[in-house]
């Protein structure tokens, strides 16, 4: 043996002594038990990763990928959701505005290089408050000072006081030797950091603290991973993780070719949804060599009606605009049926922004709702003065048949099953739908503009209702619905002459929330924002859908993951039988 | 007139022709509403200021004409633009997956060609054999079955059989293994169903119109002329017959070059064969403008130049057609 | 001229001599009555949902009763929930036999030729139960009924394609060959500009710019001129190079000799020769439109929920849970593929009995 290999066995034993790793719990009632290290996961992209830099795109692959390879501050716990330390190994709050990280020591990135504030600095300054970054976060760290306090201690100080913060601690770590080539602080232009770590990069330079290490990508086919053997997890008896040697992610765009590629054991393990549960269900009862497990998921995105409280027609603005108007036809929304039929079960009754699991989640809301009722729908519309015509459809106050179009995702089985039921139902209530089938990936952008009146569109829930600010706080950015109440300017103040008197309520809950720091209070405003929304119809939610997912029987502790929320990787724990 | 001045006349035609599709390839990318930007905002992280932002850093906040002119300007220093989606030039992206999409478009109009002619041959010939009539069942079933189901159907049954190939052109072992007999065997056993799936629809259509082309050539004069003076059935078949047969057939072959792009994109997707199909897709769904601008220029070139040698080999194939 | 002599005489004579050709014709024929009747035909109407019957499989009919055979009747089908698999499963209420009753007046009014009706060919008295002949799609929609008012479109969409890009293709690609020169450059450089954008990108901006409002027939009727505006030069081309090559034969030297106008040598001596191409051609392209239309809605354009088309119906099939648990949803391939087989045999037979120097 040579004396370099001595001496790099001699500080992997020191490296061990030093190391400060972090035990998982035993997450028992997630059926997890000690595992068994090597072997080989096959998993599936649903498209090629468009960059090999977290922050360089919104991408879903390289979320994915980057849960694998990366490291945040902080972590969720994966039975509870509640914050746990990662890199950061516990922090303080002061003044409820200035946050002290103690940062994990003896962490190495991949190349061996040690983990240090310099990067959490790094990351912070350089990229995540870069506004040019596209993958970056710069509007929530405006005006906050990141310092290094020593080499394994970080403080962010906030302008005010925000108490979803820590959530944002949850985005990777990114190597300041690799990157600062691409940084501001390394003389290039800020927006040049989003050219790091293009797709044909070298994979030894794509150096992360995670479990796996990226050691190749084939153009449209396959991205490996391979094991981080100084990885700072251990399991609950001590053992280190990751278990798995090898991750490898097969880019399969269609879901069908992805259920395909599972059933032939090409996979180790899919998401489905809801429509595919059944059949797949079926196989494993008739001893398919896998498992088809349902969970509730923090995440997710169940779909809405919105109404354009400033359609083109000034007719339909007002109509649209009116409580009565929304509710009355909320009356006419079977959610039993859409979750019978076109969920096959899997989903349940959704709030504004907050997953039914959530904490923040006001259970009231599936009251105040309403349930469906085609007598009260059809009396709340007759109040309004809108006669049925002799075709049976209602009148406008000028005359004109009550028809409007609802734009809905056309490549979607979910989205166009739910538009035909939902024209079918509000044709028993007099009002005509004239459905419009979009591309989904032009849903929002559509829903931005100002050329519809009704859409179907779904937006993603957050552990933390702030996190989703701009979609529900009046006048914000996704605020789609009553664009009058935007701002003119980017970044200026909302019209507010143009808000309802229940937004304007909404509006002052969203403002008092932000700056309160003491749960239950926070929990309060926020009840009573959902509380709002459900009674005014804001816009009109329709189910949840659970989270569905198939793994082989060759792997053992498998647990529900998205896949693409930084902070929740339980990935670490699954192992080859 | 010869080949030479023939080819040169061609080629200076055919710029303007290129400006005018880039032109209209432009506009058409311009009419579609949303785009990558607009999606990102759905993400957390993302403000409107970062939109605006990239969207000034890719000059999409200038005048269509602007982007255009820009672009323009590129092609002529030999920069085919910048993918956004990406980050990285266009034409090393193109070039990334060129490999395995000209792999597949050869394979599969070489084999639905040496496939379809002689089948068209045989059909002709035996027109109500029990072979012609199953032949020309599993030909419109092609032919009436969307790729995407058909893909569908034969991944079903290859599951039902209890095979594990069904997508990709490898198994997920031999995807960076080096090439070996045992990767070979292993491209063959995935290379089947994307054959099936992109080219039946092809042998279909070319077995029908060689049948008819070649029922057709040996009804007229020359043929019973031929007969009369005495020639082999051989040679009249083939030196004559089946060589007036071919010709409408090769104009056709020349319109077959641009499918290498884009007619096998649903193919490719649900088989997830990594070729331009899908990537050019991804481009359109997210308005990535300078990689749909160069697919589909590099489309229309390969257009141009098979019909370019469609009718050099029409030419060649049939002495009596002259060029002015 | 003796009767027995005409031309188009001896073209049916050798018509009828093809056997699958005068079988398809039937087919054909009887597919286009479906299509003309369907509102008479369909036992209930194609847009009512039944939440109660989703994806319901076709309901047996029975034709004895305690070994006699009776009218015939069904049995009402009772949807369970399987508890671990979520499988809606239909079970037979078998104490209730319900009878198939024929021409019966009941349900909502539909137009046939002017006159509003609501007779029925078949179907089983409203307040005894519902007949699906052929099940139900996801919304319990009688999928034999969607399947006979979808064949109103399908059935034409292919042959009003075929005609318009047949009609611009032969008459462009005509006078391309025949006259060369500058007019076969221009019509070339055009059929090369549309040829060259794939029709992807062309439909997903068409499918911004078609308002939302217009019915989903003038959208279909839209997409399909456009589709066919497209379609025309591939054929444009083909047509050219034959005519390139026969514009050199002896009898359009003779024909231009006897002073001919060029447009009747083209349509009179050129276009006759590529008749057999042509016909073989068109039934190769119908099969395109009629898939075709499945794939615009797709991107949202063409036919429109809740009307119906062969393709769009088709969709519903192509997925995994479909092919195994709901294979009844696979009827409308199956008539794709049988009109498919049907115009291709039928275009076999015209084409042969067009064929005037065939001695065989």
């Amino acid at each position: 043996m040579n004396r370099q290999l001595w001496f790099a066995i001699c500080l992997l034993v020191a490296g061990l002594a030093w190391a400060q790793p972090k035990t998982l719990p035993a997450y028992t009632n997630l059926g997890v038990s000690t595992g068994k290290a090597g072997g080989s996961l096959t998993l599936a992209l649903a498209s090629a990763p468009q960059t090999f830099f977290y922050y360089g795109a919104i991408d879903a692959a390289i979320q994915n990928l980057a849960n694998q390879m990366f490291d945040g501050l902080i972590e969720y716990n994966l039975a509870n959701y509640q914050i746990e330390p990662a890199l950061a190994t516990r922090w303080s709050i002061s003044e409820n505005r200035i946050y002290t990280f103690e940062l994990r020591r003896n962490v190495r990135w991949h190349d061996g290089r040690p983990f240090t504030a310099d990067d959490v600095v790094f990351t912070y300054t350089q990229i995540v408050a870069n506004p040019e970054a596209r993958g970056g976060d710069a509007a929530n760290f405006e005006g906050v000072r990141v310092e290094k306090l020593g080499d394994f201690r970080v403080r962010f100080t906030l302008p005010k006081p925000a108490p979803a913060f820590i959530h944002y601690m949850r985005l990777p770590i990114m190597p300041k030797h690799k990157l600062l080539p691409f940084s501001q602080e390394g003389g290039k232009p800020r927006a040049e950091i989003n050219t790091a770590w293009p797709t044909n990069v070298n994979p030894e330079e794509v150096v992360g603290t995670g479990p796996f290490r990226l050691r190749s990508y084939t153009p449209g086919q396959q991205v490996t991973l391979v094991k981080n053997p100084n990885y700072w997890k251990r399991d609950a008896a001590g053992n280190p993780l990751p278990y798995l040697d090898q991750v490898q992610y097969l880019i399969i765009p269609d879901s069908q070719a992805r259920v395909a590629q599972f059933l032939a054991g090409n996979l180790g393990q899919i998401n489905i949804t809801g429509a595919e549960f059944p059949d797949l269900k079926r196989r494993e009862t008739q001893g398919g060599p896998f498992r088809v497990v349902q969970f509730r998921a923090l995440f997710g995105s169940p779909p809405h009606i919105g109404f354009n409280y400033n359609a083109k027609n000034p007719e339909l603005a007002r109509l649209f605009s009116n409580s009565e108007f929304r509710r009355a036809l909320q009356f006419a929304v079977n959610r039993e049926r859409i979750i019978e039929d076109v969920y096959n079960g899997l989903a349940e009754r959704a709030s504004y922004g907050v997953a039914p699991i959530s904490e923040w989640f006001y259970p009231e809301v599936v009251r105040l709702q309403g349930r469906y009722d085609l007598n009260a729908a059809n009396a709340a519309l007759d109040r309004l003065g809108l006669a049925r015509g002799p075709d049976g459809i209602r009148r406008l106050p000028s005359g004109r048949p009550l028809e409007f179009t609802l734009t809905y995702g056309s490549n979607s089985a979910v989205f166009s099953a739910i538009a035909t039921i939902l024209q079918n139902d509000f044709q028993r209530v007099g009002v005509k739908v004239n459905l419009q089938g979009i591309l989904a990936a032009n849903l929002l952008a559509t829903g931005r503009g100002s050329d519809w009146e009704a859409i179907l569109l779904a937006l993603g829930d957050q552990p933390d209702p702030e996190l989703r600010t701009p979609i529900w706080k009046p006048g914000g950015a996704l605020y789609y619905w009553h664009q009058a109440t935007q701002p003119t300017t980017p970044g200026g103040p909302p019209q507010f002459n143009n808000f309802l008197p229940w937004e304007r309520e909404i509006y002052d809950l969203w403002e008092r929330a932000a700056s309160t720091t003491n749960f239950t209070q926070r929990k309060a405003l926020y009840d009573r924002w959902q509380a709002i929304a459900a009674r005014e119809a804001q816009v009109i939610m329709i189910a949840k859908e659970y989270a569905v997912g198939a793994v082989s029987n060759r792997y053992g502790n498998y647990i529900y993951s998205l896949g693409v929320i930084p902070g929740y990787n339980p990935l670490v724990l699954l192992f080859q039988r | 007139m010869g080949i030479g001045v023939f080819i040169l006349r061609r080629a200076l035609v055919a710029l303007p022709t290129l400006l005018l599709i880039s032109l209209l390839v432009f506009t058409v990318i311009q009419l579609q509403p949303g785009g990558f930007l607009e999606n990102m905002l759905e993400d957390p992280r993302v403000s409107r200021e970062t939109v605006e932002h990239i969207r000034r850093q890719y000059l999409l906040d200038q005048p269509a004409w602007v982007q255009y002119l820009h672009w323009l300007r590129g092609i002529l220093q030999g920069d085919f633009g910048f993918s956004f989606l990406n980050g990285r030039p266009v034409s090393e992206l193109i070039w990334e997956r060129l490999g395995w999409t000209v792999f597949l478009a050869a394979l599969t109009l070489w084999v639905t060609w040496l496939i379809a002619i002689p089948l068209g041959i045989y059909t002709a010939l035996n027109r109500y054999s029990p072979t012609s009539t199953a032949l020309n069942f599993v030909g419109y079933f092609g032919l009436a079955t969307p790729d995407f189901l058909l893909a569908l159907l034969l991944i079903y049954l290859v599951l039902a059989s209890g095979g594990t190939n069904v997508g990709g052109l490898f198994s997920p072992q031999y995807i960076d293994a080096p090439w070996s007999w045992a990767k070979f065997k292993d491209l063959l056993a995935h290379l089947w169903i994307p054959l099936v799936v992109i080219g039946l629809d092809g042998t279909a259509n070319i077995m029908r119109q060689m049948r008819a082309n070649l029922l057709d050539a040996l009804s007229q004069d020359y043929i019973r002329t031929a007969r009369a003076k005495g020639l082999a059935e051989r040679v009249v078949l083939w030196k004559h017959a089946v060589r007036n047969a071919i010709n409408p057939l090769i104009s056709l072959a020349g319109l077959q070059l641009p499918t290498l792009i884009s007619s096998t994109i649903i193919a490719s997707i649900v088989l997830s064969l990594p070729t331009i199909g899908p990537f050019l897709y991804d481009a359109l769904l997210n308005k990535d403008q300078y990689v749909v601008m160069a697919l589909l220029m590099l489309s229309a070139l390969l257009l141009m130049v098979g019909n370019l040698l469609a009718d050099i080999l029409l030419a060649w194939v049939d002495p009596r057609i002259r060029y002015e | 001229m003796d009767r027995r002599n005409h031309p188009l005489y001896l073209a049916w004579r050798r018509f009828l001599r093809s056997k699958p050709g005068v079988f398809s014709g039937l087919v054909l024929a009887l597919l286009y009555l479906m299509a003309l009747f369907a509102g008479f035909i369909a036992p209930n109407n194609m847009t009512v949902q039944h939440p109660s019957a989703s994806y319901q499989p076709p309901q047996r009919v029975y034709f004895w009763r305690e070994g006699r055979l009776v009218r015939p009747y069904v049995y009402q089908l009772r949807r369970e929930r399987d508890p671990i698999t979520f499988i809606s499963s239909y079970k037979e209420d078998r104490n209730q036999p319900t009878p198939i009753r024929f021409f019966i007046a009941q349900g909502e009014p539909y137009r046939f030729l002017g006159l509003k009706t609501n007779w029925h060919l078949f179907g089983v008295a409203q307040a005894e139960g519902y007949f699906f002949p052929l099940g139900t799609d996801q919304f319990g929609r009688c999928l034999f009924s969607r399947i006979l008012v979808g064949s109103q479109v399908s059935l034409t969409v292919g042959v009003i394609g075929v005609l318009i890009s047949f009609a611009l293709g032969i008459l462009l690609g005509g006078i391309s060959g025949y006259y060369g020169g500058w007019v076969d450059t221009l019509i070339q450089r055009t059929t090369e500009v549309l040829l060259s954008i794939p029709r992807l990108p062309i439909l997903m901006a068409l499918s911004t710019v078609i308002p939302t409002s217009w019915p989903s027939t003038y959208v279909y009727l839209g997409i399909i001129a456009v589709l066919s505006f497209i379609g025309w030069a591939g054929l444009a081309r083909v047509v050219r190079g034959q005519v390139l090559a026969l514009r050199e034969m002896e009898y359009v030297t003779a024909a231009v000799a006897q002073g001919a106008s060029n447009l009747r040598i083209i349509l009179r001596h050129l276009v006759p020769n590529l008749s057999s191409y042509l016909i073989v051609t068109a039934t190769l392209a119908l099969p395109g439109y009629i898939i075709g239309e499945s794939a615009l809605s797709f991107l949202g354009l063409g036919i429109k929920e809740p009307m119906a088309s062969w393709g769009l119906l088709l969709k519903d099939a192509q997925n995994f849970q479909s092919l195994s648990l709901y294979p009844w949803l696979l009827t409308p391939g199956l008539l794709i593929f049988v009109s498919v087989l049907a115009y291709n045999f039928f275009g076999d037979a015209l084409r042969d009995a067009a064929d005037v120097r065939s001695r065989d």
